[in-house]
């Protein structure tokens, strides 16, 4: 019998609980995709240009830089899937235990509330992302390999520069990890408040929340001839997708020649994504996002709240 | 000794409904006390707010904590079957054991794996997989391996077979009762636990109607059979309760009746189904419980 359960270890149970509960549909919708891709890559013929326009005139691009291609494409796809997965279960999530009745039983262990919540959000809202990029940074070599294979053959594969490939591929998966953080942070009364109104009015939740915001900002701008609403709106979704991608976003060009042989933007990458990624950290400081945490965190009390209540 | 659980004035609102009314009781260590009461009495919420689980007004104080404001610290100590199937249909036994081992210090994964062998359920087994009463020898496994002062259980048998109710509280009784350790445990299956029982609570429309040991039932209730003959006489001594037994009739006493009552009759054991029925539909003597 163990002596005493420190805090941590029962936070990282609820962790643990949650893969246990989810991991099949994670594995599934995060593996799906890549044996497709590597099949498609196996059997199927890949092509360069546009195939109507005429007899083609460039190069296909180096074997680095499909490479490179490949690894931070593995990373964003699945990424992507993981946001995808994420905002089709979060207003299930919130009625999760009351609808399996299992509520009752978690209800009686020795869990606070905010602890069982915070476990929940904090798995799939940010490790689920980040487990699927480092899944992208491990399979990445492998698209890479069957990509290249493809095109320039298996010789190619000797000639490529490995290591830096590696290193690139690990600094645009911290760099997407980052991103993804703070984007949940500029997203956080959304995501929160889809999920406080899921939970409070079930089905009807995330329509009421999305006809009430419609409806605040039609009155705002009847009335007062305001567009504060939809002018917060905008600001919060924009300031996500540059937290993900700050001055790409923004305008500035990450330079890379596809035909480039040594591929040059490999050693500039670790340089442009800590540039980018400090323009993302500065972002933060914003009146904007201080309202936003605020919105989340009373949404995240009316989660609270009703897990109280029970079933 | 110390109560393990003492309630004074508590009461229970759901809006303007009252669902528990001044309810005052204490539990010491060691008993094995049944709640009794029809549907909507006010036993799960009784329940529920000595877990911690819904606010009331008055004075509640269980193992020495507060329960609303110390609900985590207080189920460290205590265990709480709630209601019958609701374990997580997703999980594995194993991986339920696992989990408990996480969330509860009190918790022996080992001792589970012990009592999971007195029944047919495997650690293998998948929750959605189990029958109704394997489901609840599951969780009575789970929750009789925390190393607890208290356990409450809330119609832990409801809708079970008699097999199931019969393993149930045989485990109960053979792997957790100790006799320092007490149990609340609140069933419609009266006559089932009432060997079980030290204690018997009895609630009525949010009153506790009753709050006494099986020792002192005997003492203060007086049941008497008598012949059809003497029905009328018996009537006019205002028993709790006339029923039928065993072909004849009886009548149930708070207390004992006049001797020239008493020589009517013979005096009999009362049943603790007799006696539930005299108090929770006899309105004179809610009130003066009340």
């Amino acid at each position: 019998m163990t002596e005493s359960t420190l805090p941590v270890s029962r936070f990282q149970t609820l962790l643990l609980r949650e893969w246990m509960q989810h991991h099949r549909g994670w594995l599934i919708m995060l593996g799906a995709p890549l044996v497709i891709a590597a099949l498609l890559l196996i059997f199927g013929s890949v092509h360069f240009g546009d195939s109507e326009a005429g007899p083609r005139t460039s190069p296909n691009p180096s074997a680095t830089a499909l490479a490179m291609i490949a690894m931070v494409a593995t990373q964003g796809v699945l990424l992507a899937i993981a946001w995808l997965m994420l905002v089709l279960q979060l207003t299930g999530l919130a009625r999760r235990d009351q609808q399996d009745r299992s509520i009752e039983f978690w209800l009686s262990l020795p869990i606070g509330h905010a602890q069982s919540l915070s476990a929940t959000l904090l798995m799939h809202l940010l490790v689920v992302p980040c487990f699927a990029l480092a899944v992208g940074l491990l399979v990445g070599p492998v698209m890479a390999m069957l990509l290249v294979i493809k095109v320039h053959g298996v010789s190619a594969l000797w000639s490529l520069p490995w290591p830096s490939l590696v290193l690139a591929a690990a600094v645009v998966a911290l760099r997407l990890a980052l991103g993804t953080a703070l984007a949940l942070l500029w997203l956080s009364p959304l995501l929160l408040g889809a999920m406080a109104a899921s939970a409070w009015l079930k089905r009807w939740g995330l329509p009421a929340m999305i006809g009430g915001i419609a409806m605040l900002g039609l009155w705002a701008e009847k009335v007062y001839g305001s567009r504060v609403v939809w002018e917060t709106l905008t600001e919060l979704l924009f300031e996500a997708g540059y937290a993900m991608l700050s001055t790409v976003a923004r305008g500035h060009n990450f330079r890379f020649d596809p035909r480039d042989e040594g591929s040059a933007a490999l050693g500039e990458l670790p340089a442009w994504a800590g540039t980018d990624a400090l323009a993302s950290l500065q972002a933060l400081a914003s009146p904007l996002l201080l309202g936003a945490l605020i919105v989340a965190g009373g949404c995240f009390m009316l989660l609270i709240l009703r897990r109280q209540r029970g079933a | 000794m110390t109560a393990l659980i003492t309630a004074q004035g508590l009461s229970l609102r759901y809006g303007r409904k009252t669902a528990v009314d001044d309810v005052s009781f204490s539990i010491a260590p060691g008993r094995v006390v049944g709640l009794l009461g029809h549907n909507g009495a006010g036993k799960t919420s009784l329940m529920k707010a000595l877990v911690g689980l819904l606010p009331c007004d008055g004075q509640l104080q269980v193992l020495g904590l507060q329960p609303r404001r110390q609900r985590t610290t207080l189920l460290e100590s205590l265990c709480y079957i709630p209601d019958v199937a609701i374990l997580p249909r997703w999980a594995r036994v194993d991986e339920l054991i696992t989990l408990m081992g996480g969330l509860h210090p009190r918790f022996s994964a080992e001792r589970a794996r012990t009592l999971l062998k007195r029944t047919s359920v495997g650690p293998m087994d998948k929750v959605k997989a189990l029958s109704k009463g394997m489901v609840v020898q599951l969780h009575l496994s789970l929750i009789a391996a925390i190393d607890a002062q208290l356990m409450i259980l809330d119609e832990p048998t409801l809708g079970l077979d008699v097999l199931s109710r019969k393993a149930f509280y045989e485990m109960l009784i053979d792997e957790w009762c100790d006799g320092q350790r007490s149990v609340l445990i609140s069933t419609h299956q009266v006559e089932e636990i009432e060997t079980l029982l030290s204690d018997v609570m009895i609630m009525n429309e949010g009153k506790l109607v009753l709050a006494i040991s099986l020792e002192d039932v005997d003492k203060r209730f007086v049941a008497l059979s008598h012949d059809a003959a003497q029905a009328e006489a018996m009537a006019a001594a205002h028993p709790l309760l006339r029923y039928r037994v065993q072909g004849g009739s009886a009548a149930l006493f708070d207390g004992a009746p006049p001797a020239e009552v008493q020589a009517l009759g013979q005096r009999m054991r009362p049943s603790l189904v007799d006696l539930f029925v005299a108090l929770t539909r006899a309105p004179e003597m809610n009130r003066s419980q009340g």
